[in-house]
């Protein structure tokens, strides 16, 4: 709000109606996003994505796609729980991967050998269902006062603890009994677990899974978007935005925020029924803290209370491993993103051409240093063969040991990018290039070969820098409160 | 009856590593209301400063320098290194947050936690490490009170910790930056219409925590457990519990909590099963929430000493 | 004589919100000026914009001699701005005497001389000084408000609404107490609805009426001013 009212020529009560409008109006590359964002109508683009997975399932018979699309909508179904649960309600549930790792060990004992209950799976998954939405409600009860804070933190605790019980639960010892009894197979996890039976079929093919989820999802998105239509969905947001205000206007607050928990738990615990049929096993370390920040991280980034960003964010965080898993491709998204970041930042070509020109002398120059003063360097190739790594190879400085320099390298950028943040402006195109060189130093020589911990490490960054920069996320408009 | 003290003495010792943690959490809430996430990855990082302290003055088995000085510069090494730590978390992660919604530096400090746990995994990789303090104390060392045996470790970490939350007490009570420190909880536009900057009483405030969360890492290292870069989360989280306990905010609150935490975990350890300490623990959390949610000492909110 | 404080026609913004309007304003050393006006004109926003907590969009403020229009408040009380807020505003769960030295934040450590000199000023407090400021009866809550803005040696006194929650006994000795101040020598600008009260102990005054000052004057002529009335009575 820098301009003066009075020069606007215009009187004040306008000048505020705009002020929404004018938020929103961002240059560069961000702006082009919004543009389209603006333009397409929500049916046809729910639609539309409805007939590419459509598409998708009846054409592709590549497991391996199969597997990741299966997975991306669980993914998918646990950020459009999240997205109820913190999206509507305001709620921070770090519990959350707890009810769908409890939904899936839960079809586990009800559909192995282990405890030799082969339950139909009609009976099953809505039991599961059921019992995991009053789980939820049983953690949501001791933070009902304290919501908030006190509710992200037990149920962070609450997650450790499931795991802790499902590690420590393969030998238990009955009072009465003198052997100890294997319910949950600890560290070893449960195999071999009936497919599922629905529509009079048992699923045999993990396209069989895609379909049913594909169904599920559907379902779960008419029911998201007529809800928050209602009126519940409207005390959901109103709520969020100013809890005392509602109170005050005779909403039971407690009462829907517990709604929310309680629906988002019931979600993750479907989700998790479907996963563990897919992947016909159990183990407990995929219900761990990094599918928890992965699933943070989507919403956050897409739009915490926007569907659609719900959307776009699984489809990013979700695929995006898949394909950091291959050094070929991560090497080339990085620059791809590098690029990118570069050209948001700078907002006009003139300046971006500078950077990126002067990003390349860097390059030649720490080479020719590093070739004068005789430092071992890997002549050969280390990396994948790509035109990428190739081309790279002529530019970026290859240390025989990659690891130490790589560590140090990174110490450097991370706190280069702090000084960064808070540089004079006059400064801080000159750091711009310098960052960007050690940056991609740092990836292709360290990171590239550590896929796991550099996803990690990007998602953390990414919550941080997303909450300073945008906390709505990308397609979210509102912001989120907690209270 | 000697059982009985022996679990005692290892759950005081246990609970003055948890009351300092607690302590972190309390005096960062106290004046922002917000839930450091990050401190118990802060305790991991005091952990590792200590590890690789202790490696340039000779590691464990040929110091260079007496065990008692060692000693001294590890914790003081760490504590200073995750006091700066603290202040730079503050400073990048917290304060662009500082007039935005709640979830927002909930949500950054998960994400510091992220960035901290994984920083640490990519430097000092996955291994374990150990302080091998056994080696440079003699596990035989100690004194005995009838037939409880205090080994020396246990006792010195015990002491200090205590000697620590006595000097917090001391700094909060009667220094002017601990006062400003307690009047910016209370009323912090009233605080900053004192004159009180808000932003050097704030710094103050990680300083001390982060640095408190660096002494335990140390005194958890010494006790012989292993330092790796996951270690924060539970003692993370049991800090958290400990100041809950004893009503967030509230510091005499955070060392009883803390101990008391200690003193339950170690006998639900010794008497009922070790796999599910954790477990009472977090019914403890919930017991307390619900029966007193604003803990056991605590006025909601509120520094107080 | 120079000014001691002066706000030269400052503009400031809640948000979208006009709140202050071209307002000048200056408090000369020595001198006792009241800030009158009703509900939400932006008596209280002057306040906090002389004393740096809502910075102004346009306009300069200085404090002896020196533009602090840039300055943080923290900078300001150091200069030697102090404040009795708004019903008082002590730290409630910290005892009279914590309370005294937070007032004596920015000179580092309080000074016992200070101490003493609110003791004298106050005899009362040197009792209660260990309590806890909260359990204090109104009367006594104001006395700890001044004395704590006073631990600061200020060269300017604001006061927020000096007479507001309390009763019309205590309202008086309060303005006794700014009487007797202000015969001490303090320079202070006093923020008040209570006009009669207000004009009964000043040297100047100021109304303020929707963000804008409509009248000045010396408080003998203000007091006696058909339009302060009117000023009252409606827009």
């Amino acid at each position: 709000m820098s301009e003066d009212t009075s020069k606007l020529g215009i009187g004040t009560d306008e000048w505020v109606a705009q002020h929404e409008k004018r938020l929103q109006r961002r240059s560069g590359a961000l702006g082009i996003v919004d543009l389209l964002n603006q333009r397409v109508s929500n049916k046809v683009r729910y639609s539309a994505l409805g007939v590419a997975a459509i598409v998708f399932g009846l054409f592709v018979h590549n497991l391996y796609l199969l597997r990741i699309a299966s997975n991306l909508g669980v993914f998918l179904m646990m950020t459009l729980g999240i997205n109820i649960v913190m999206g509507f309600a305001g709620l921070l549930d770090l519990g959350f991967v707890a009810f769908y790792g409890f939904g899936a060990y839960a079809y586990a004992l009800t559909s192995s050998s282990q405890l030799n209950q082969h339950w139909p799976t009609y009976l099953s998954v809505p039991a599961i269902v059921i019992a995991t939405a009053f789980l939820g409600y049983l953690v949501s009860l001791p933070s009902r006062r304290l919501f908030g804070d006190y509710l992200a933190i037990v149920t962070l605790f609450f997650g450790q603890i499931f795991i802790q019980l499902v590690l420590s639960s393969d030998s238990i010892t009955f009072p009465g009994h003198t052997d100890s009894t294997d319910i949950t197979g600890g560290s070893n996890g449960i195999p071999g677990l009936d497919p599922f039976k629905l529509f009079g079929r048992a699923f045999k093919s993990t396209s069989d899974y895609y379909w049913l989820l594909l169904i599920v999802i559907t379902l779960l998105l008419i029911a998201v978007v007529r809800v928050n239509r209602t009126r519940v969905g409207r005390a959901w947001r109103t709520v969020r935005e100013d809890p005392l205000a509602s109170q005050s206007m005779g909403i039971k607050v407690n009462n829907l925020k517990t709604l929310a928990f309680v629906v988002g738990a019931a979600i993750a615990g479907l989700a998790g029924a479907i996963f563990a049929g897919i992947q016909s096993a159990v183990f407990i370390n995929g219900f761990d803290i990094p599918l928890l920040t992965l699933i943070y991280a989507a919403v956050i980034l897409g739009g915490s209370g926007s569907i659609p960003g719900s959307i776009i964010g699984a489809f990013v965080m979700s695929v995006l491993p898949e394909i950091l898993r291959v050094q070929n491709y991560s090497e080339f998204l990085f620059l791809a993103v590098l690029v990118i970041t570069i050209g948001v930042i700078g907002k006009n070509w003139k300046k971006l051409a500078i950077n990126i020109v002067s990003l390349i002398a860097i390059g030649y120059f720490v080479k020719a240093l590093f070739s004068l003063s005789h430092m071992t360097t890997t002549p050969t190739k280390t990396w994948a063969i790509a035109p990428v790594s190739k081309a790279l190879q002529y530019w970026l400085v290859l240390p025989a040991n990659r690891i130490v320099w790589g560590n140090m390298a990174f110490i450097a950028l991370v706190a280069l990018v702090a000084y960064y943040s808070i540089a004079h402006e006059k400064i801080k195109p000159w750091l711009l290039p310098i960052i960007a060189y050690i940056a991609i130093f740092v990836w292709e020589d360290r990171l590239v070969a550590d896929a796991s911990t550099t996803r990690q490490l990007i998602i953390g960054a990414m919550l941080v820098v997303m909450m300073i920069v945008r906390p709505q996320g990308f397609l979210g408009k509102t912001r989120v409160e907690v209270l | 009856m000697g059982y009985l003290g022996q679990q005692l003495v290892n759950g005081l010792t246990l609970g003055g590593i948890y009351a300092l943690i607690a302590l972190g959490y309390s005096l960062v809430y106290g004046v922002l209301q917000i839930l450091n996430f990050a401190h118990g990855d802060v305790y991991m990082v005091g952990a590792f400063i200590g590890y690789f302290v202790e490696i340039a003055l000779g590691g464990p088995s040929h110091t260079k320098v007496p065990v008692p000085v060692m000693i001294f510069i590890m914790f003081a090494v760490s504590m200073i290194g995750t006091g700066l730590l603290g202040i730079v978390i503050e400073r990048f992660a917290y304060r662009p947050l500082r007039k935005s919604s709640r979830i927002a530096p909930l949500i950054s400090a998960l994400g510091v936690s992220i960035l901290l746990q994984n920083a640490a995994l990519l430097l000092f990789s996955a291994n374990i490490r150990t302080y091998d303090t056994s080696s440079f104390i003699p596990s035989t060392a100690g004194f005995s009170i009838g037939s409880v045996n205090i080994d020396s470790v246990r006792f010195a970490v015990l002491i200090l910790a205590m000697l620590l939350m006595f000097t917090l007490s001391k700094w909060v009570n009667k220094t002017q930056v601990g006062r400003a420190m307690r009047a910016i909880a209370v009323d912090r536009d009233a605080a900053v219409m004192m004159g009180i900057d808000i932003d050097r009483v704030i710094r103050w405030t990680f300083f001390v925590g982060a640095a408190l969360a660096g002494a335990a890492g140390v005194m958890n290292g010494l006790l012989l457990r292993g330092v790796s870069n996951g270690m924060g989360f539970i003692p993370g989280l049991k800090g958290f519990t400990a100041a809950v306990i004893g009503g967030i905010g509230s510091i005499p609150g955070a060392m009883a909590g803390g101990l008391l935490l200690g003193v339950v975990e170690s006998l639900t350890q010794g008497y009922l099963s070790t796999n599910f300490s954790d477990f009472y623990t977090f019914i403890l959390l919930i017991a307390v929430m619900l029966l007193r949610p604003n803990g056991l000492f605590g006025k909601k909110a509120i520094v107080k000493a | 004589m120079t000014p001691l404080l002066t706000l030269e026609e400052v503009d400031t913004y809640y948000g979208a919100i006009h709140i202050l309007q071209k307002v000048s304003l200056h408090v000369n050393e020595g001198e006792l000026v009241c800030l009158l006006g009703g509900n939400a004109c932006g008596k209280s926003t002057t306040l906090k914009t002389a004393l740096g907590m809502v910075s102004p969009k346009v306009g300069k403020i200085t404090f002896a001699g020196e533009d602090v229009t840039k300055k943080n408040t923290s900078h300001r009380v150091k200069m030697g701005i102090a404040v009795v807020p708004e019903n008082r505003r002590l730290f409630g769960p910290m005892t009279v005497l914590e309370n005294l030295k937070i007032g004596a934040y920015v000179r580092g450590e309080a000074d016992p001389v200070d101490l003493e000199r609110v003791f004298e000023l106050f005899p009362k407090l040197k009792d209660r000084q260990s309590q806890l400021a909260g359990t204090l009866s109104g009367g006594e809550q104001q006395m700890v408000a001044v004395g704590r803005a006073l631990m600061s040696r200020p060269r300017l006194l604001l006061m927020d609404e000096p007479s507001m929650g309390l009763s019309p006994r205590l309202v008086e000795q309060s303005f006794e107490m700014i009487a007797g101040l202000h015969a001490q020598g303090i320079s202070m600008l006093v923020v008040e609805q209570n006009a009669n009260m207000a004009l009964s102990v000043a040297d100047r005054g100021y109304v303020l009426q929707t963000g804008r000052i409509v009248l000045e004057g010396a408080a003998g002529d203000l007091a006696g001013h058909d339009e302060l009335r009117r000023a009252y009575l409606g827009r």
